[in-house]
């Protein structure tokens, strides 16, 4: 299972600033903020698809496609359920479906659906530390940006030891397999034990090891890795600022909203 | 601090990304036995557990994608990762969070319960103020999920991992004795805030949600739906009662 989206690409997403990526992924967010109506949403997928085949990130889209089928459905059906505006179509006790409701909701589903889908694509054209210079860009302490880099290259590393150890007991003749879900999740617990405590002896040394560089000595630690904002970085942040505008417009006339019909 | 943080994020991650594939209810949330890591963190190592349970779901939410929800999420997991120690501390200073009395069950089910109520509250609350789901849905389905988690396997795994980590001397006590604060009477009231707000919070969410109430104070254009006006207005000083509580504590 990938733990990390990225995809090496040569692609000028890729190479854009990582805080000019970031300020996209809010200026997207806020874009499908303002707007409900399902047909309005639909512009930013036609740019959310466009992104995914400049940056042929089909692949991660791929393997996500359930998550998106599931996220659009469920999403739709409960919001039909709850937004109880609008002539009925279907009245039956707590059941209320109207054509305001079942338009209410699927402007959910794409909504939520596209705000995944800007985060696929960010994921797949962003690398974790880039993502961490950014966050140190905007103002996040430098130590939560070492924090989170740090945390995503320790995920593997415990996957993969939590595997050996239950290798390890199976091989022993330790049973994982039979009994109920909640017994077999609980045959577990004992190969947490050397997966904690080997965590916690590498947390011993890592802190050390820290400690000896001098982490946490200076307020404004260096770098070896530079980002140059380019003028193609100011034209993509220009063009994702309007996008954010006449998103906000749409929503200002009164275009983007549910006539509850 | 920091590394400790990052180890708990990312033992977090480490259970919750393979169980990303199990939905629960689909599209909204997945089945999570994760969430007994923060639980136990916290026990152990108060603030960074808290720390770590925010940035260990943040990977988490890579995984599937993440949304502007998600900054409650991150806040929503820190709380739940912060509560547990700091109930811990004002109800049962000094003892050991291993059950092996009804009165320590007790002390450990309220606990639990208070944190995944407040991390229901707050990724309810944000949800529904951003009109993306009802608080109904993730208000409860977290709620079901964080103590399902809690209750079956963090008595376990506290059992197997404290001793060692104490007879290791890397309790939070141990690695910052300056941070060791004796529970008192502004702690009490903390925690009487704090649940009252929790609780509160809860109730009024659910009720506003489903459109079994409807606050007559406020103006009719606020309580239709998606109740995200009238979330806004009844359940966010719930949400800042139950903070205060907790920075009292």
């Amino acid at each position: 299972m990938p733990i990390y989206l990225y995809l090496d690409r040569r692609t000028f997403i890729h190479r854009l600033h990582p805080t000019v990526k970031i300020l996209a992924v809010v200026a997207i967010f806020w874009s499908v903020y303002w707007v409900d109506n399902p047909l309005w949403l639909l512009p930013l997928g036609v740019l959310l698809m466009a992104g995914a085949q400049l940056t042929r990130a089909w692949p991660n889209f791929y393997s996500l496609r359930w998550l998106f089928v599931l996220l659009v459905f469920a999403t739709t059906l409960t919001w039909t359920i709850f937004y109880r505006q609008g002539k009925p179509l279907l009245h039956l006790g707590p059941l209320f479906v109207s054509r305001a409701s079942l338009e209410y909701g699927l402007g959910r589903g794409i909504k939520l659906a596209e705000l995944l889908a800007t985060s696929v694509l960010f994921l797949s054209t962003t690398k974790v530390e880039e993502f961490a210079f950014g966050l140190g860009e905007l103002g996040v302490p430098y130590r939560v940006g070492f924090a989170i880099t740090l945390a995503f290259r320790l995920v593997p590393l415990f996957i993969d030891s939590a595997l050996t150890v239950v290798q390890a007991q199976s091989l022993r003749g330790y049973d994982f397999d039979s009994g109920s879900l909640i017994t077999r999740v609980r045959r577990y617990v004992p190969v947490t034990v050397p997966v904690f405590m080997g965590a916690l002896r590498k947390a011993n040394n890592m802190a050390m090891a820290l400690e000896a560089r001098g982490f946490g000595y200076g307020t404004r630690p260096t770098s070896h890795v530079h980002y140059e904002i380019r003028p193609l970085d100011i034209l993509t942040l220009i063009g994702v600022i309007l996008l954010g505008a006449a998103y906000f417009l749409i929503y200002y006339t009164g275009h983007g909203a549910i006539a509850p019909g | 601090m920091v590394v400790l943080s990052a180890i708990c994020a990312a033992l977090y991650a480490a259970v919750l990304v393979p169980f990303k594939v199990v939905p629960l209810i689909p599209g909204v949330t997945e089945m999570r036995p994760a969430n007994a890591i923060p639980v136990v963190c916290s026990f152990m190592f108060g603030p960074a557990a808290a720390w770590g349970a925010g940035i260990g779901n943040m990977i988490g939410d890579f995984f599937g994608g993440v949304g502007p929800a998600d900054i409650f999420g991150f806040f929503a997991n820190v709380v739940y990762g912060y509560v547990p120690y700091k109930v811990w501390q004002v109800m049962a200073p000094g003892e050991p969070p291993i059950i092996r009395s009804p009165l320590t069950a007790a002390k450990f089910v309220i606990a639990c319960l208070l944190a995944s109520t407040f991390c229901a509250d707050i990724v309810g609350w944000g949800e529904n103020l951003l009109a993306l789901r009802p608080f109904l849905m993730l208000g409860n389905a977290i709620v079901f999920n964080n103590m399902l988690a809690a209750i079956l396997l963090g008595p376990f795994l506290l059992a197997a991992i404290y001793p060692r980590v104490k007879a290791g001397h890397l309790l939070y006590e141990d690695l910052m004795p300056e941070h060791q604060v004796l529970p008192s009477k502004t702690a009490w009231l903390g925690m009487l805030l704090l649940t009252a707000g929790v609780l509160g919070a809860w109730l009024t969410g659910n009720l506003i949600s489903t459109g079994y109430w409807r606050p007559h104070t406020l103006p009719a254009s606020m309580t239709q739906p998606p109740y995200d006006r009238a979330i806004a207005i009844v359940v966010t000083p719930l949400v800042g009662l139950a903070t205060l509580g907790l920075a009292l504590m």
